[in-house]
């Protein structure tokens, strides 16, 4: 029998039992709608968070943070459990270490108040170098409006777009040169005590929108020197080093100076290794989401098994008829197989349309919603992006791996009760009821 | 004329449960080409299992079952197909695929046999002309009575021009009037086109109809009759 007439055969056994046909289908469906969704929105995230990293988060820049990690410096907490303390002048020694190395800079952030008016919002106040900063950040580090002074007083504040226009209407929270009051809680001395000092908004940053160790939308700009008298420190959450270039080359040597330097009691992060970090936390994720949709997809399959053995049952005498007519057995196994395979094809289709879909309304509903992300800051400099939109992204992989992992399950199901079919003896079959 | 269907000795014991039957217990059987064959015989007597082994439906337990020389029980089961191809099959009860127009369910002997759409598209119209139906030919089988459906069954074992014909009870489950046509349908094929038919029936008056008839009972040959 020719393909096309064993496909013609099939297909007319599927028309004969549409409803039974289509909620198989069904099946097949929303299995591989499931995993086309979760797989697309998983990588749109993560090419959303990676792009925006990549525009927070220099790739020619290090982060030297005390112990712990980039975690620790990150996180806010400063010093190690060894006691090692990693101080704001640490920068010039740090400058001396390599011909490699531009500038750096350190960084002392907390988290804190701003309040404008009569009210009070909760935010991160960053104390930097503004000169250096601005050098390090050209492109984010920028003033919307007002000027950033590279040499600024005591009271200079210079303020993220989202700090200015937090509920994004006209109406703002504060704007340049208007007077704010900067506060926070000293936990470290016993009772607790507030400081606070009035300083003066020199500019509002530009909308950064990415999140990273550079500048944040959600974050307030001090100048380092009055970090250190208002938090009463001279040690820095972190230090910013800035290369000539991003060469692995450089950034490795660099590292490797700075951890000698300080005997290893700093960790080095480059943007470039926590790219990578993020990468393979996304892979792990993209493999636990396309699993649980997986097994959806395996319960399709147990229902396109159940359909074929009952539709085996029915067409006994069918197979018999066939046989006597001079049907193979190999052909009675490939109508069989062909039934499932139209039934996984088309499963496969639409669920790769309807999880497209899916994907980008639940994307629709995320940016509507505003998906909100570290917004409270677990630390300074990573926290800040209001919300992410996400596009989704559906790889030539993931389409292919669908279809095929739909018409996959499907002929797998199918095998059974397709051989069970095509080792029917005809006379028995013939004298089925 | 040469010799189409041979038996020697052939015998075929079923298993019921774990008792055996012995359904053929020795035939031997002789059909040249262009005979008209009844057997004639009571349910029980093995009839309608020597046909299923003539049709390469089944494997005989012992003796030679031999079509045109070759001997059934030699052959694979894709052999065994394809000696099936070379026979046309007619039920009692029609057993033609009822999602399938008239024209359908003969064409669809010839797409297994690898025909190619347009050759078997004619070749229904003709054999459908042929039993007298090529008006009805887009009916489905719900659609026609038990007469018209048994010819669209006799049309379909002729499709693949086969080399004998096998029969098993053909009016068995249809009207007298129908039953007629049918009778007269078979022996024109066999007379004016030289078919070679071999007609399983308890029915008498059917057998006298043939040119041979050979009686069975109790799985044995126990007389045969030139009409």
């Amino acid at each position: 029998m020719k393909s096309r007439d064993v496909f013609s055969y099939s297909f007319s056994a599927i028309k004969l039992r549409k409803l039974r046909a289509g909620l198989t289908t069904l099946g097949v469906v929303i299995g591989i709608a499931a995993i086309v969704a979760l797989l697309s929105i998983t990588q749109g995230l993560q090419d959303t968070i990676t792009r925006q990293l990549q525009t927070g988060f220099a790739t020619d820049t290090l982060i030297v943070s005390a112990g712990g990690g980039f975690g620790a410096g990150i996180g806010g907490r400063t010093g190690a459990d060894s006691g090692f303390r990693l101080l704001i002048n640490y920068t010039q020694m740090i400058n001396g270490l390599s011909p490699n190395i531009t500038t750096s800079i350190a960084i002392i952030q907390r988290a804190g108040f701003i309040k404008s008016g009569n009210i009070t919002r909760v935010t991160i106040i960053v104390g930097v170098d503004f000169a250096e900063y601005s050098d390090i950040y050209s492109s984010t580090f920028v003033n919307e409006t007002g000027n950033i002074p590279l040499i600024p007083t005591n009271e200079t504040v210079v303020v993220g777009k989202l700090v200015s226009d937090p509920w994004k209407n006209e109406t703002l929270f504060c704007s340049a040169d208007d007077d704010v009051e900067i506060k926070w809680t000293n936990a470290t001395v016993i009772p607790a005590k507030n400081e606070t000092y009035t300083g003066h908004v020199a500019a509002v940053l530009k909308e950064i929108g990415g999140f990273g160790v550079g500048p944040s939308d959600s974050s307030v700009y001090i100048p380092i020197s009055k970090a250190e008298s208002f938090f009463g420190t001279d040690e820095c959450n972190m230090i910013i080093v800035k290369l000539k270039n991003d060469d692995k080359a450089t950034i490795d040597s660099v590292s490797k100076a700075i951890k000698e330097a300080f005997s290893n009691e700093v960790s080095v992060t480059s943007a470039t290794a926590v790219l990578n970090i993020l990468s393979s936390v996304f892979s792990v994720i993209e493999l636990f989401l396309g699993g649980i949709a997986a097994i959806s997809l395996l319960v399709a399959g147990i229902g396109i098994m159940n359909i074929m053995i009952v539709s085996l049952m029915e067409r006994t005498r069918e197979i018999g008829i066939l046989k006597a007519l001079g049907m193979k057995s190999r052909t009675v196994l490939l109508v069989f197989l062909s039934e499932s395979v139209i039934i996984g094809l088309l499963g496969a289709a639409i669920g790769i349309g309807s999880g497209w879909v899916l994907a980008n309304i639940v994307a629709i509903v995320f940016r509507g919603g505003g998906l909100l992300m570290g917004n409270q800051g677990a630390g300074a400099g990573a926290g800040g992006a209001g919300g992410i939109a996400i596009t989704p992204v559906l790889t030539p992989t993931v389409f292919l791996g669908a279809l095929a992992f739909g018409v996959g399950v499907s002929i797998i199901f199918a095998l059974y009760p397709a051989w069970r079919a095509s080792k029917l003896k005809p006379v028995e079959a013939l004298r089925y009821e | 004329m040469p010799t189409i269907v041979q038996t020697i000795n052939l015998k075929k014991t079923y298993m019921l449960g774990k008792v055996p039957v012995e359904a053929l217990r020795g035939v031997n059987l002789k059909v040249e080409s262009g005979d008209f064959l009844a057997v004639l015989g009571p349910s029980g007597s093995g009839k309608s299992t020597l046909l299923n082994l003539i049709g390469a439906l089944d494997k005989p337990t012992e003796g030679k079952m031999l079509i045109e020389g070759v001997d059934v029980s030699t052959l694979n089961d894709n052999q065994l197909a394809d000696l099936r191809r070379r026979v046309g099959f007619v039920f009692q009860f029609f057993n033609l695929i009822p999602r399938f127009t008239a024209r359908e369910n003969v064409e669809l002997s010839m797409s297994i046999a690898d025909m190619s759409r347009a050759e078997r598209r004619k070749q229904a119209e003709d054999v459908l002309e042929t039993v007298g139906l090529k008006e009805r030919m887009n009916h489905k089988p719900a659609e026609l009575s038990g007469g018209e459906q048994q010819r669209v069954a006799i049309a379909r074992a002729l499709a693949n021009t086969p080399r004998f014909l096998l029969m098993d009870e053909p009016t068995g489950n249809i009207d007298s009037k129908n039953a007629n046509e049918i009778i007269g349908l078979i022996k024109r094929l066999n007379e004016e086109k030289g078919v070679t038919i071999i007609m399983v029936t308890h029915d008498q008056h059917l057998a006298a109809q043939t040119k041979r008839t050979v009686q069975m009972f109790d799985g044995v040959i126990t007389g045969e009759i030139v009409n």
